[in-house]
């Protein structure tokens, strides 16, 4: 895995991420933007899931209309993100907070998995109540929980790796 | 300034310095309430323009938001002192750094006496339009310039 990480970094996009002059920030400023915009967005989606905003809006419903928002913000935050990843690939790899990053990232998407193929069925029993069933409301909550992992451990990458 | 050097001669400045991850751990706060007091102002706002949620009540999505939005601006401003003081004079003098403080203080400024007036009504006004807009504007100007000031500083 290192070995693929220290090849990755001295691909010729691993070499201008790293040492292009302007290359590095402006890859980290999109980076949050897109921080922002998604898990910003995505929380007011897990706000409505624990009963705590929105209350009188089906559940659906603002999923429906806040998603788009988020999608673009993820898009964003994956594409820099990833080449990020490619010019700084094996102290990455090594770092503790990177590893934790990655591992609350899983945990985020079958988090999101398993709301979608398991609690969603149910749905139209609960969608405009205000307050929702305990495994939507759960849903919310790790949402919640792990995205704040994902950002603090994002953060304390930028005082530990370089 | 005196009072600037002052602060970052004191103790707190120099416990926060001599911490080997106070300012890291404050620096992960303070974008864990940026990114909740984002999320809320570009929900908020989006609202004002009509690009979310825009079949429901402006002040439905408007109040919510602005509720979480001074939770948010708590957790950010109380962190974001901390990192101010042990570099209370090189930031205070740093371009970036003043327009960054200028921005937060026109959004707020917006979001606290603008938006609540032209959120009561139910149709959607012109002043919501051009309110969301200004915000839209002002907040991610913020966000940009916290990213350029963790960057050149």
């Amino acid at each position: 895995m290192l070995d693929l990480c220290h090849w990755l970094e001295t691909t010729s996009v691993g070499t201008v991420v790293r040492e292009s002059l302007y290359g590095f920030p402006i890859l980290v400023g999109l980076h949050i933007l897109g921080l922002i915009a998604s898990v910003g967005v995505v929380l007011w989606f897990d706000l409505r899931l624990l009963g705590l905003a929105l209350p009188a809006v089906p559940a659906s419903h603002v999923y429906r209309r806040l998603m788009p928002w988020a999608a673009g913000g993820f898009a964003l935050m994956a594409v820099t993100g990833g080449l990020l990843f490619v010019g700084y690939a094996s102290t990455a790899y090594v770092n503790v907070f990177f590893r934790i990053k990655f591992g609350a990232m899983l945990l985020a998407g079958v988090n999101a998995l398993v709301y979608h193929r398991v609690t969603e069925r149910t749905r139209d029993r609960w969608d405009a109540a205000p307050q929702l069933p305990a495994g939507a409301r759960a849903a919310g909550l790790v949402s919640l929980l792990v995205w704040t992992i994902v950002i603090v451990s994002g953060r304390m990458m930028a005082y530990t790796m370089y | 300034m005196l009072w600037l050097d002052t602060m970052q001669a004191s103790a707190l400045a120099q416990a926060i310095t001599g911490s080997r991850w106070a300012t890291a751990v404050l620096s992960s706060l303070h974008l864990v309430g940026f990114t909740l007091l984002m999320g809320s102002m570009l929900v908020s706002n989006l609202r004002l323009v009509g690009l979310a949620l825009a079949d429901r009540p402006l002040e439905e999505v408007t109040r919510p938001a602005s509720r979480a939005a001074w939770i948010a601006l708590t957790i950010s401003v109380a962190t974001g002192v901390l990192l101010f003081v042990p570099r209370a004079s090189g930031a205070a003098a740093n371009p970036t750094f003043q327009l960054k403080m200028l921005l937060l203080f026109t959004a707020v400024g917006v979001q606290a006496l603008a938006v609540p007036r032209v959120a009561q009504a139910w149709r959607q006004p012109a002043s919501a339009y051009a309110t969301g807009a200004a915000g839209l504007a002002l907040w991610l100007g913020l966000a940009l310039a916290g990213c350029a000031f963790i960057l050149f500083e």
